[in-house]
Order: structure tokens, then C-alpha cells, then sequence
């Protein structure tokens, strides 16, 4: 029996609906199992990581008035600058309201500069993107420079 | 080592992307060949009886999906190289709307009344690839979140100023045509608002981000409901004002409920308080109502919504007939009873017969063609979109980030939800595009920016994951 035109494009319009969802349904499984993976990762960081402990110790208060060997501690999450909402918070006019920020992901410290006009500097190296550090680098914040402990 | 770099240049390869373009490159292919079938079918180039592999379209009608795909294949190993942590759900879902949306207007072009255009596909398509490339610029481009949050009054500024030129122009006009908000630049016909409503939810992620603990503070009391105090709520409200004003002015009902709700949505999402929200939606019902009472033009929409289609009385038939009616409404959804449940097929139906359908009824020209199976396909597509947007929302590192991200999500749902239920005569129907399906150019570069902003957040919160850059 020859394939008339009509039956032709009915089997096309049910294949359609078909892709179409089985198009949906391989999204849902993708979408499932990025979201175990994602519940696994932090399941796992959650366990095994240690408690967060970092200190910045200001060794050149630069033209600023903070006195050198102050302490900050730092949270997994640290916004430093002149900005009322930041979590180390610096009265100096060379600091950005938004000047640096800090995070901590699997026990070493990231710096980055948040868009600041005097520059975010580890050991010297601008910060434009995330930089590691270890203890006793040197980070610069505008002029006044920390160190890591 | 080159071997070393090439196998994890392999292993962070977009795979998950690539798998998940496949079927739908298949489905565009699939509804291409079925659209030329039927094509030839009408004009009688093949007959009914008989099908040989000689009838079967040849690839050259093909070459614009392959043209797409081409594309969206080519970003794919673009972003591999450079972006190859950020989101791989959004783009095959995104990607799939759109070539039904280059299809539709493909189909529906020649065939458009009163005036045919059988260059709406083409154009609609080297939309939807300025469209990519508008993403890629975006995601690009975008090197810096901060100069969103920080610029927040510039953005503000110039959405403000889009829409006053808009305005401007639109006055010395007819007021009477049926869509307002449009500028015309030489050839092109741009809508403003579409790049408006973005550079509202930068505005709103920005500013709530900032006084994020004042806005849910809530120190102002009236009666039982707590609000912002005026210093932090001032410039909210008096950019949503604005907007809103803009709008009413141009009367672009749609757009006015379509910023009330994105404002809606992120003052809940920023606050956390459901009292804003009722708060907001009492106001709104007052709005409406003074709306409904001044403007003639609101009255009529609503009394669309309460045709009676099935008793048919003469009050229906008085509205059917009346300009500027039900005529379009009535129309719609006898195209949507006609698609029944599996459609008639694309190319097959007569979606034509409702007016603006290539734009504001598309969703009734899909529900004749693909049918109500199809229909529940393309709203799954939206919400696994809008979830996704969600999730990127989530998982964004901080606040400014995660309004943005879910403000810009919540854009799509609003839209969305506004227009298919006007077009099922759900709400009053009101001129607004249904996110990369509907035809036109403004709408598909503003959501294609949109996905490269959520791309970008997404790509952020990766790199911080991995805590490298």
C-alpha cells in the first residue's frame, strides 16, 4: 500500500507532540540530576570543610588613621570599603564605598577587587579577578596593605 | 601535555548542551519539512494520492533552520571555550522557542490578511541570530556586575528617556492605532518598553539590594499594614510612577500590568513580606478601578472578557461586530477549538482568519496548529525557563545578583501569563509579545539580552563555586 500525503503528515504531527516532549522530559532528568549534584557538592563541603578562620592585621595603615596591628576577622563571605553595608568597614577617602571582596571556598581565601578606583593589589598583583592567597600574603587595599593570618 | 589540555578541554566541553540541542534541532527540521509538504499540498504541486521520495521537499527549503542551527551549534562551542561553566538548560529551550517562532512566521507571512508578507520569516529569523548575537555581547560584555548596581539612576535614566521620546512621538500621532509604544529609526520599528521593563529590574535589584534591611524593616505604620519609611520607598515608587504614567499615557494597559507585577514580584522577593504584596495588589484593585471608570477603551476590554461564545446571545453578537470588539478575541479561540487536541498540523490550519496573529495571537496560531498537546509542550518549555531563571537566582552569590536574576526570570513569567490568558480570554487581552515566539524585533533582542544577563550570573556563581577565575 503506497504512504498517501495525508497519512504522511499525520505520522509528522504525532512525531512532533512526541519530540516535543520527550524534548521536556530529557530537560526534566538533565535539570534532576544537575540538582543532586549540586545538593551532593554541598552536602559534601558542608561536612568536610573546617571551620572558617581568617584575621586581616593592618602592617601599613597608609595615609588612613587605623592604627597598624588592628585586627579585622573575616566572614566566609567579606565585603570590605567605606559603604555602610560592608563587613570590615574603613573610614578613609581612599577607599571605595564597595572596594574588595573576600571569600573563602575550601579553606583558601579568594580576593577580588569589587570595581574600586585605588585598586586591590595581593602581594602587588592587581586583583582584578579572584586571586588565592595563603597565609601572610600581603594584601593591599587601596594603601592601606593587610596581612593574611 | 598539549594531550593533557585537550582532554580537559573534552571534559569541559558543553555536552549536556549539546545533547539537549538535538531533539530540538530534530523538531525544527521535522516542522520545516511538514510546513513545505504542506505548502506544495495547497498550492496542488503533489498529489494527495501518492507520496514518493520525489514529492519530498528538497534541502533547499531547509537552508534557514539549518541556518539556525548552524548558529545556535556555533555558540555552542563558543561558549565550551570561553563561558564553559555557565548554564546549559537555557539555551536548547530558548533556542527551540525561537526557531517555532522564525517557523510560525514563516507559515504565517504568505498568508497574512489583509496584507501578505512572505518576508516575515526571513526577517524574523536574522532577528533571532541579532538576537544571538546580542546575548553573546551581553554575556561578553558583561565583565563587571557592579556597573549595573552602581549605575542604577543611569539605567533608570534612560529608560525613563526611551519611553519619553516614545511618548513624545506617539502624541503627535493617532492615538487611535492600535499600538503606540513604537519609534520608528529609518527602516527599523523599535519598542522602548522592551528595553524599558530591563532597565526597571536593574533599577529595582540595585536600589532594594542596597536598603535591603530598611525595606523589610518596616517602621511605617497604617492601619494593620507596615510600610518602608517615604525617604528609602521614595524613589521606588516614584520610578514605577513614571513607568506607570508613561504608559497610561500611550495607553499601553498591557505594559502598565506587566511593570506593576514585575515591581510586585521583586518587592516580595526583596522584603520577604507578604503584607507589601496585598498591600500593593488593594492599590492595584483601586488603580483598575478608577481605570476602568475614566477610560473608555478599559471598559471595552473587559467586556470583551465576558463574551458569552457559547449561548451566542445578541449581546455577544453586538461586541462581535462592534470595531475594536470581540472580533479578535471570538476569532482566536475558534482557532484554538479548530486545533483540537493533536492540531491540525503546521501549514494546515487557517490562524489567519484572527488579526495581529504573527504578534499579540500567536499563542491561538500554535494552539491551531500544534493543538492543545503541543500548547502544554510550549508551556512546559516556559516554566522549565522560568524555573531555571529561578535557580540561577538561588544560587547567585549575593543579593544584587539574585534580584536581578529572578526580577529579570519573573519578566518572562509575567509576560507570558499576561498575554496567553488574554488570548484565551482569560484577562482583558492587551498588546504585549509572548516572550521568543511572537514576531517582532525589539521583544527578541530585549530577551535575548535578558538570557546573556542570567548566563552571566550564572557563569559568576560558578566560578566562585570552583573559586577560580
Amino acid at each position: 500500500m503506497p504512504l498517501t500525503l495525508d497519512v504522511f503528515l499525520l505520522i509528522l504531527r504525532l512525531l512532533l507532540i512526541v519530540l516535543l516532549y520527550l524534548f521536556l522530559m530529557q530537560v526534566v532528568i538533565a535539570i534532576t540530576r544537575d540538582l543532586r549534584k549540586t545538593a551532593a557538592a554541598n552536602a559534601y563541603a558542608d561536612n568536610n570543610a573546617p571551620p572558617v578562620v581568617g584575621h586581616l592585621i593592618v602592617v601599613d595603615s597608609g595615609p588612613s588613621n587605623i592604627l597598624p596591628g588592628t585586627h579585622f576577622d573575616l566572614a566566609p563571605q567579606t565585603t570590605i570599603g567605606r559603604g555602610p553595608t560592608s563587613t570590615i568597614l574603613l573610614h578613609d577617602n581612599f577607599i571605595s564605598s564597595e572596594h574588595t571582596r573576600m571569600w573563602n571556598r575550601n579553606g583558601t581565601w579568594y580576593v577580588q577587587d569589587a570595581g574600586s578606583t585605588n585598586g586591590t593589589y595581593v602581594n602587588n598583583q592587581p586583583a582584578h579577578n579572584p586571586l588565592p592567597t595563603k597565609a601572610g600574603d600581603i594584601i593591599q587595599v587601596g594603601f592601606i596593605r593587610f596581612k593574611l593570618a | 601535555m598539549v594531550r593533557r589540555s585537550s582532554i580537559s578541554s573534552i571534559k569541559r566541553y558543553r555536552w549536556q548542551e549539546l545533547g539537549l540541542f538535538i531533539i530540538p534541532f530534530m523538531i525544527l527540521l521535522l516542522e520545516m519539512t511538514q510546513l513545505l509538504l504542506a505548502r506544495s499540498l495547497r498550492t496542488g504541486v503533489v498529489p494527495t494520492s501518492s507520496l514518493t521520495v520525489k514529492n519530498l521537499p528538497t534541502i533547499e527549503g531547509l537552508i534557514p533552520v539549518l541556518g539556525l542551527i548552524a548558529v545556535l551549534l556555533a555558540i555552542n562551542v563558543l561558549l565550551s571555550f570561553t563561558f564553559p561553566k555557565t548554564d546549559q538548560v537555557l539555551l536548547p529551550l530558548v533556542g527551540l522557542l525561537s526557531g517555532i517562532g522564525v517557523l510560525m512566521a514563516t507559515r504565517l507571512g504568505p498568508n497574512l490578511l489583509p496584507f501578505p508578507d512572505p518576508a516575515l520569516g526571513s526577517r524574523q529569523l536574522l532577528w533571532v541570530i541579532l538576537g544571538l548575537l546580542a546575548f553573546l555581547l551581553t554575556l561578553f560584555g558583561l565583565r563587571n556586575m557592579n556597573w549595573l548596581r552602581r549605575y542604577k539612576y543611569t539605567w533608570a535614566l534612560f529608560g525613563i528617556i526611551l519611553v519619553g521620546i516614545t511618548l513624545a512621538h506617539s502624541l503627535r500621532a493617532n492615538l487611535d492605532s492600535p499600538t503606540h509604544d513604537q519609534l520608528n529609526i529609518g527602516p527599523l520599528n523599535l519598542q522602548p518598553s522592551e528595553l524599558l521593563k530591563i532597565f526597571l529590574v536593574i533599577f529595582f535589584a540595585a536600589y532594594l539590594s542596597e536598603n535591603i534591611d530598611i525595606v523589610s524593616g518596616g517602621n511605617l505604620r497604617i492601619g494593620p499594614l507596615r510600610l518602608p519609611p517615604f525617604r528609602q520607598l521614595g524613589p521606588l515608587a516614584l520610578m514605577l510612577g513614571l513607568a506607570l504614567l508613561l504608559f497610561l499615557g500611550v495607553r499601553e494597559l498591557g505594559l502598565a500590568l506587566l511593570i506593576y507585577g514585575i515591581f510586585l514580584a521583586m518587592i516580595y522577593l526583596g522584603s520577604g513580606k507578604i503584607s507589601y504584596v496585598i498591600g500593593s495588589l488593594l492599590i492595584f484593585l483601586v488603580l483598575g478601578f478608577i481605570g476602568y471608570t475614566l477610560f473608555s477603551y478599559v471598559r471595552a476590554r473587559f467586556a470583551v472578557v465576558g463574551i458569552d461564545v457559547i449561548g451566542w446571545t445578541s449581546k455577544s453578537e453586538a461586541l462581535y461586530q462592534k470595531s475594536g470588539g470581540g472580533f479578535q478575541i471570538v476569532q482566536g479561540l475558534i482557532a484554538l477549538a479548530n486545533g483540537g487536541i493533536i492540531g491540525t498540523g503546521i501549514g494546515l490550519g487557517h490562524p489567519t482568519f484572527v488579526p495581529v496573529v504573527q504578534s499579540d495571537m500567536i499563542f491561538t496560531a500554535l494552539g491551531e496548529e500544534l493543538g492543545l498537546a503541543g500548547l502544554f509542550a510550549i508551556i512546559g518549555i516556559y516554566l522549565l525557563i522560568i524555573y531555571r531563571g529561578y535557580r540561577i537566582a538561588i544560587e547567585a552569590r549575593d543579593s544584587f545578583n539574585q534580584l536581578l536574576a529572578a526580577g529579570l526570570t519573573s519578566i518572562f513569567a509575567i509576560q507570558t501569563l499576561i498575554i496567553t490568558s488574554g488570548n484565551m480570554k482569560i484577562l482583558p487581552l492587551t498588546g504585549i509579545p509572548l516572550p521568543f515566539l511572537s514576531y517582532g524585533g525589539s521583544s527578541i533582542l530585549a530577551n535575548y539580552i535578558i538570557i546573556g544577563i542570567l548566563l552571566r550570573i550564572s557563569h559568576n556563581t560558578a566560578m566562585e563555586r570552583e573559586g577560580l577565575a
